[in-house]
């Protein structure tokens, strides 16, 4: 987040606008790691300022029909095309309560008018620890949709950030949407985070909780990120809350699970140690807000 | 490489010779001439470079010039005709919404937006929609009077014109 003075402009390169997504493969083909991807450009054109990244070759996908999908197919869940904005996402109505947790994290990424340009499969790809979009897509078992020449692939989230700044797409694919699986039948989700001064995550917490009040039927997840180069769900925890036991119990013992399934870094924003307190401190808020105790 | 690139701005049709890796901010100001866009931050954080594209606004530190190929960009010039002020200039006038009024026209621009999508916001609205915009001297207290003032005017006048013609 230091800037030198080469922030005012931005490296030479040739701009590409492919009208199909084969067209785009087949200049990823060509071009490979000389070329990058620009959809919002958030990301790629604040890299390219502080010269982190010096493309020979950008190619706006923007013109690429298929890409502006945005779907809810019900049962089968919601599709979300690489160009969605966060701000039609924003205005997406499957979002407003069923994909809630979803809904809560845009909300609160960047101001509302870089979110006219801003996309959520950028957010993702960027694969910061302090990118927020990743957590939530946890709690709904998204897939990431990567197109190639060769062929299509999916690859789960919590597979997709192998590292900082570094996915599991190859130098030849495009991530071309992300599938979300619908969550349980009466669920209810939320997201929370904690910044430093920068508005930069230090920790974030995304939930999800069904038939709170009946043990055996009970859905709990929970998904944590920014703190650790890589987001991650807990599944250890979900068995737990099928117990007949008080939910405060419960909550005391999921909050030590959450906290021994993660090594939390020490980086400019935070220390390890103050990253481990705030992930308790949501990972409480959390799990109170939706089981009710 | 140079390209020839024709946008709208403020209704008139511009042909411009930009490179691929210049920023709308820039080609904006300098080879538009149109000096209300300002830079600031070229981070995308004080809102002062923000331009109404296709009537949404954007950040244009943010965009590269050539993506705005064939399409039209509104500035606070625009906003009214010449000599005259657009409703919401009028009230951030009357508030006095302003100090040094280097950030203004961007805070103008996204007001006028904002009452364009939603005629009626509330002030936490009006606080949340302008949270990419920066006012150094800290007029924000006078800014959201004027947008309530206007949205209020505007909405009465939409009242007296549909009690009138019993709509």
């Amino acid at each position: 987040m230091s800037f030198g003075s080469s922030y005012l402009t931005l490296p030479e390169f040739q701009y590409l606008k492919p009208k199909t997504l084969q067209e785009a493969l087949q200049l990823l083909d060509e071009h490979k790691d000389e070329a990058k991807i620009l959809a919002g450009g958030i990301g790629l054109l604040a890299f390219m300022k502080e010269r982190l990244v010096d493309p020979r070759w950008v190619v706006d996908i923007k013109a690429i029909d298929e890409l502006h999908t945005l779907r809810d197919d019900g049962g089968k869940g919601l599709t979300i095309g690489a160009t969605s904005t966060m701000n039609q996402l924003l205005e997406f109505e499957p979002l407003k309560e069923k994909y809630k947790a979803l809904r809560d994290c845009i909300s609160l990424l960047s101001d509302p008018v870089l979110r006219n340009r801003s996309t959520l499969l950028g957010d993702i790809c960027e694969a910061l620890p302090y990118v927020d979009g990743p957590t939530p897509l946890l709690l709904f078992d998204a897939e990431i949709e990567a197109a190639s020449t060769k062929g299509r692939r999916r690859i789960s989230m919590s597979q997709f950030i192998k590292g900082v700044a570094e996915t599991a797409l190859d130098p030849n694919e495009i991530a071309v949407a992300i599938h979300l699986k619908p969550p349980p039948e009466h669920s209810k989700s939320l997201f929370l985070k904690h910044t430093s001064s920068s508005e930069f995550s230090v920790v974030n917490v995304a939930a999800l909780c069904a038939n709170p009040t009946t043990p055996e039927n009970r859905t709990v997840r929970l998904a944590y990120g920014a703190i650790a180069p890589t987001p991650a769900r807990v599944h250890e925890i979900e068995e737990l809350f099928k117990r007949r036991t008080p939910i405060s119990q419960l909550i005391d013992e999921a909050v030590g699970v959450v906290k021994k399934s993660t090594e939390p870094m020490t980086d400019v924003l935070a220390k390890a140690e103050y990253r481990s307190h705030m992930l308790e401190v949501l990972t409480i808020k959390a799990l109170r807000r939706l089981l009710g105790s | 490489m140079t390209h020839s690139i024709s946008i709208k701005i403020n209704g008139v049709d511009r042909k411009l010779e930009i490179k691929d890796n210049e920023l709308l901010l820039d080609v904006i100001r300098d080879k538009a001439g149109v000096k209300s866009v300002k830079a600031g931050c070229w981070r995308g954080e004080c809102g002062l470079c923000t331009v109404l594209l296709d009537g949404k606004p954007v950040k244009s530190c943010f965009v590269l010039a050539i993506e705005a190929d064939g399409r039209e960009i509104v500035t606070a010039e625009g906003l009214a005709p010449e000599g005259q002020l657009s409703p919401i200039q009028k009230h951030f006038v009357e508030k006095a919404a302003l100090q040094c009024g280097f950030c203004t026209p961007s805070f103008v621009l996204t007001a006028h937006y904002l009452l364009s999508v939603n005629p009626n916001p509330t002030e936490s609205e009006i606080r949340e929609y302008l949270s990419g915009h920066i006012c150094r001297c800290g007029t924000y207290k006078q800014i959201i009077e004027a947008i309530l003032a206007c949205a209020k005017e505007q909405n009465q006048a939409k009242q007296a014109t549909s009690q009138k013609t019993g709509r």
